[in-house]
């Protein structure tokens, strides 16, 4: 079914490096509209740097390959173009900005999405209903809004928020990484439930993770093993699970056989 | 120019001045004892250590002339000025005090006297109360303004007072033609009073004026001063201040010190915690922006047994702005259980911006506690790239963060519409003004 479908985001043979290290070695992806795709990977397999080239992260140098988003080049982009194209990075060490205030950039987000789109901007009635419905939903306390973003707040409210950005600003390509390390089972359901509620036909979903728990509670259509800077071997949902049985030590020798 | 033409004009101002002054013989042969002094000592140059940042040659280009007084519309000053509802405004204007520009209803327990009248009427009085400019070589300035001593004001607040609204006081010029103002300014605190003084420093006119201000503050025992101050002037102003404070015993003082304005800005601040337990808080926050050049100098010296500082300086400079902030802290050996904090945070913009920061401890007793903290560095590109990642453009991004880096100093202002007048005026300072508005 997936198969007829345009592919959205297109990474085809990447390989980027940090400072003087090759982190990512000629990696391949490809993703439709509809589907969810998991990467899983031992630390240091490169992760990281694949969600933040894509969402064009400063300091990371693309030494060849290519990125694509809708047939457009990705990564020619400047980030808050490929914001406003739709692409939505929910970040691993969510920043700590004291002085601006949270509730403030989700409105100038929203309202740069939109007006970016052609839509009207939201003014600060209608924003406000429309932030408290979604900060419901993540069972976050109000006062969160009007704190500076991210400042002071506990590991897993860093990442609900981070849930509740992606939910008002309804991306079509979200990118999560590694959002389900550090919570609890109650924070990782709610994480699953944003999620889920933002899976449609017209959308894809990235979710970068180190352990397949996040798996119980969002199906991906396929799961990826990245090791050594490219994907080593694809499957569906049972992927993961050998992976949680047998380790990564498991795919790691089976690149070094291949 | 060099410094010794202006040194040079300097004397030849005060030549054509000095006989017209009021005081009598015995303010004369002040006013020539300190002129003897100011061109015996120079003006600072590069080689002096506190004065090496400044930018000396555009010092001397200004006029300096003393220019006399010229009347200014009150409506193009309640226009200028910082909206303060119900404020006690006092006002001086071209270095002297100037009655018909003040408002406001009186304050109980606040006085205020003027110098020029009070020269004319007990010089020997006055000889006693303008007790600056003190024999240190850094204060040549305040001997500058004691050789022109002509105007300024003396405010009093009388013992355990505590004025229901804030006093506004107003340092202006015209600023009609290039000139050179000296004022002089005394404010006693008296006893247990309590008091929210708002000082804003305004141009009405665009012309290059230096004006020289040599301040005396004593805040009495168990008093409590709020102190905001505004400098605000045209964008061809140079504004030299020397201040000598004191505190007495458990005395609480709290300075909050914004540049937003002039050419070329240079603040002293000295203060003496002499009583046990006096307390101050010194934060500050200024913006070299353009060709801006922002100098301050602060110099606490902890007297007494238990006494406190906290300081908390942020400087912003961009374009080809320059700012130097020095932080002295001295403890005497009478400070037994003092304690003191100082941080100095600056942001750069541009990659012609400079600021120097000096953080100078001097500790002459085991038993204090001192933290110090200097940072100058660039925008955070991790936060940059997160506001990036949601849309923002980068030139938003970086207001955000440069105002974000504001905050602190904003937040802790006590009156909530200097707070906003000053977030907006910082907000109109960078672009992308709409948005930062909202966040103002």
């Amino acid at each position: 079914m997936s198969g007829e479908q345009q592919i959205m985001l297109d990474v085809r043979d990447l390989k980027v490096r940090a400072g003087e290290r090759l982190i990512l070695d000629g990696l391949s992806l490809a993703v439709r509209a509809g589907e969810v795709h998991a990467i899983m990977g031992p630390n240091g397999s490169g992760k990281s740097t694949l969600t933040g080239v894509l969402a064009g992260r400063p300091g990371l140098e693309v030494l060849s390959g290519s990125a694509t988003y809708f047939g457009r080049d990705l990564l020619a982009m400047p980030p808050e173009i490929r914001a406003r194209e739709g692409l939505f990075l929910a970040f691993q060490y969510p920043v700590e900005i004291p002085g601006v205030n949270n509730v403030y950039l989700m409105k100038a987000s929203l309202n740069a999405l939109r007006k970016h789109r052609g839509e009207p901007e939201l003014d600060a009635f209608e924003f406000l209903n429309l932030v408290r419905a979604r900060l419901a939903a993540m069972r976050m306390d109000e006062t969160l809004l009007n704190r500076g973003v991210n400042e002071g707040f506990s590991g897993g409210e860093k990442k609900r928020n981070e849930i509740l950005q992606m939910s008002l600003l309804e991306p079509t390509l979200a990118l999560l990484d590694e959002t389900d390390s550090g919570l609890d089972i109650d924070a990782l359901k709610l994480v699953a439930d944003g999620v889920n509620a933002l899976r449609s036909p017209s959308r894809a979903i990235v979710l970068v993770t180190h352990y397949q728990r996040l798996l119980d509670y969002v199906v991906p259509d396929q799961v990826h093993v990245l090791a050594g800077g490219r994907i080593v071997r694809s499957g569906g949902r049972e992927l993961a699970l050998e992976l949680e049985r047998r380790g990564y030590d498991w795919v790691q020798d089976g690149t070094a056989a291949a | 120019m060099n410094a010794a033409t202006a040194i040079d004009r300097i004397a030849a101002s005060h030549a054509r001045l000095a006989p017209r002054l009021a005081g009598g013989p015995e303010w004369a042969r002040r006013r020539g004892r300190a002129l003897e002094t100011l061109v015996g000592r120079g003006l600072p140059g590069r080689r002096d250590e506190n004065w090496k940042y400044l930018d000396h040659a555009r010092l001397a280009g200004y006029d300096f002339g003393v220019g006399s007084r010229t009347a200014v519309d009150p409506a193009a000053l309640a226009r200028a000025r910082l909206p303060l509802a119900g404020a006690r405004r006092l006002v001086i204007l071209d270095g002297r005090f100037e009655e018909a520009l003040c408002g406001g209803e009186p304050l109980d327990g606040v006085t205020h006297d003027d110098i020029d009248a009070l020269l004319g009427r007990e010089p020997a009085a006055a000889l006693d109360l303008l007790r600056l400019p003190a024999d240190d070589a850094d204060d040549r300035f305040a001997v500058m303004a004691d050789a022109f001593t002509d105007g300024g004001v003396v405010i009093r607040i009388a013992a355990g007072s505590a004025p229901p609204r804030p006093l506004h006081l107003l340092h202006v010029t015209s600023a009609v033609r290039p000139a050179a103002h000296h004022a002089r300014l005394v404010i006693e605190v008296g006893a247990g009073a309590k008091l929210v003084l708002v000082e804003e420093f305004l141009s009405l006119g665009d012309a290059p004026v230096f004006a020289n201000l040599a301040a005396e503050l004593a805040v009495g025992a168990s008093a409590d001063v709020e102190h905001l101050r505004l400098h605000r002037q045209n964008a061809a102003a140079a504004q030299v201040e020397t201040w000598v404070a004191r505190l007495d015993a458990a005395g609480s003082y709290r300075q909050h010190l914004v540049v937003l304005g002039g050419r070329l800005i240079r603040s002293n601040f000295r203060l003496a915690l002499d009583g046990e337990a006096a307390a101050c808080r010194l934060a500050g926050l200024f913006m070299a922006d353009g060709e801006r050049q922002v100098d301050i100098h602060t110099q606490v010296e902890h007297c007494a047994p238990r006494t406190r500082t906290e300081q908390d300086f942020r400087g912003i400079a961009t374009g080809r702005g320059r700012g130097a902030m020095n932080g002295r802290i001295v403890m005497r050996p009478a400070a037994r259980g003092a304690d003191a904090s100082q941080t100095i945070r600056n942001l750069l913009l541009s990659p012609l911006a400079e600021i120097n920061a000096r953080p100078q401890l001097e500790i002459h007793v085991d038993d204090v506690r001192c933290r110090h903290g200097a940072t100058t560095g660039t925008l955070d590109p991790v936060q940059l790239f997160y506001l990036r990642s949601r849309g923002l453009d980068e030139a938003t991004a970086r207001s955000l963060l440069t105002f974000a880096f504001c905050q602190d100093v904003l937040a802790g202002m006590p009156l909530p519409a200097v707070r906003d007048f000053v977030a907006t005026q910082v907000a109109d300072i960078l672009p992308d003004v709409e948005l930062m508005r909202e966040q103002a």
